[in-house]
């Protein structure tokens, strides 16, 4: 019985009722179609203004620039699309894999880098760039907070802002006597009242980023390696009456996926050791809380592990509990290698 | 058909792999490449990655030459990472895969998975 070709498909679990290539060659029309389009309209636009300037309806100007500007985004976004599903159709997943990793390689020869001798875990540059006082190496810290605070802040100074150019606007008119009753009774009110809750809101979290003390921890030994024991070093900074301080050694599994047209990333924490639990303490000025542990990271641990959507994550996570301020946590993401790959140990520098 | 040599599923990081693949029941003539990796995968509620290993792929001549019906052995030493995983939003996944592409346009595709490291289940 001869196939029929199918143009329309649907998921069944991990597989498709329909033919996928008549997907893939869609696709890869759509986009040429776009490429085309879009070159079309550019070279007229362009041709157009070249020989007969007089009758373009865009003379050279915003309008022009915009209509050119567009164009080549679109020829742009048709031609990477367009090659991007004719590799997929032409190559298996591996040979792309392969193209990809042959490409990354040249360009790292071309760059003056080392290749990496195992891509699928993080590489430790960015974990032994800073060496410790009393450890070998200080860990970076990872605090998506602070992101949050930066971009908050360019929010709330952009809204401000407009708010204080449209009071100015509003007072200038009112001196001439021209009152724009709209303006004074729904936006200045409106917008003021976000201005005055967003601005309360960026000094809270300031104050929340900025007044627990710093934390840094230092380890013996980068990478980690399974089965490995290490000694770690924590200070807390700051004028505190501790509660409770916690450090935690934590493997997190972290798998992003598309959901329609969002990009989801889920997180699942599938080991927690208790390294260090201190009860009340007093931290002050120039009296930073310090201690030495001991941690051990088991045998039969998954090493590090990243790849472009998933990636299975260690870090040493400092919980605290404080009088007269929230809870916090601060987190340090370190690097295991599994046992078998005997890493050569990094001196630091 | 693909056989691994090992006595068994499990290999550990830089030991040697080796395996014999062989195709029956097509014309070589109508073979236009053949693509034999050793891979891993990732699976789970992520997109799936994939990572080349191994990759060795036959056209023309080198496909007409061999007979089929015959073994074709390769070897290679498996890398110290990513070792299997068995976690709970991912798992990853060692294997040997095998692409044959026909004339006809259509693909055939064997695998026979195997088990990198010996410690990497959930903990």
């Amino acid at each position: 019985m001869p196939r029929i070709v199918r143009l329309f498909g649907k998921k069944r679990g991990q597989r498709m009722s329909g033919w996928w290539l008549v997907g893939r060659v869609g696709e890869a029309f759509w986009f040429a179609a776009i490429c085309v389009v879009s070159v079309l309209s550019l070279s007229t636009i362009v041709a157009w203004q070249v020989f007969s300037p007089e009758t373009h309806p865009y003379p050279i100007g915003y309008g022009f620039w915009l209509l050119v500007l567009v164009s080549c985004i679109f020829a742009f976004i048709g031609a990477i699309g367009f090659i991007i599903r004719v590799l997929r159709v032409a190559y298996s997943d591996e040979h792309r894999s392969v193209l990809a990793d042959r490409a990354i390689s040249n360009t790292q020869t071309l760059g003056g880098l080392r290749g990496r001798s195992m891509p699928s875990i993080p590489h430790l540059s960015g974990f032994t760039d800073s060496p410790g006082v009393r450890l070998a190496y200080r860990l970076p810290t990872d605090r998506p907070e602070l992101r949050e605070l930066v971009l908050g802040s360019v929010f709330v100074l952009a809204w401000d802002a407009m708010v204080a150019v449209l009071v100015a606007v509003t007072i200038s008119k009112a001196r001439y006597g021209i009152f724009d009753w709209f303006s004074l009774l729904v936006i200045l009110p409106g917008f003021g009242y976000i201005g005055f809750r967003v601005t309360a809101w960026f000094f809270r979290k300031f104050r929340l980023a900025t007044g627990i003390g710093g934390t840094t921890v230092e380890v013996s030994e980068l990478p980690m390696v399974a089965g490995g024991s290490y000694q770690l070093h924590l200070v807390q900074y700051g004028r505190l009456s501790v509660k409770k301080l916690l450090i935690v050694l934590v493997c997190e599994e972290v798998a992003t996926y598309h959901f329609g047209t969002d990009t989801r990333t889920e997180r699942q924490e599938v080991y927690r050791q208790q390294v260090l639990d201190q009860g009340r303490c007093r931290i002050d000025w120039g009296k930073p809380f310090e201690t030495v542990c001991d941690l051990h990271v088991p045998e039969d641990a998954m090493h590090s592990f990243q790849s472009p959507h998933n990636s299975v994550a260690w870090k040493i996570l400092v919980e605290g509990e404080v009088n007269r301020w929230p809870s916090f946590y601060r987190s340090f993401p370190v690097v295991v290698y599994p046992r078998a790959a005997s890493p050569q140990k990094s001196v630091p520098s | 058909m693909i056989r691994l040599l090992g006595l068994h599923k499990g290999y550990l990081p830089r030991e040697s792999l080796g395996f014999h693949y062989s195709i029956s029941g097509i014309e070589t003539t109508s073979i236009i490449a053949i693509e034999a990796s050793v891979v891993w995968f990732t699976e789970g509620k992520g997109s799936e990655d994939i990572g080349v290993h191994c990759f060795q792929r036959l056209t023309g001549d080198s496909i007409t030459q061999h007979d089929w019906m015959q073994p074709m052995e390769i070897q290679t030493e498996l890398p110290d990472a990513p070792l299997s995983y068995e976690g709970r939003l991912l798992k990853i996944r060692w294997c040997v895969r095998v692409r044959v592409y026909v004339t006809d346009g259509s693909e055939l595709v064997a695998q026979e998975p195997f088990y990198l490291g010996s410690i990497t289940k959930e903990i």
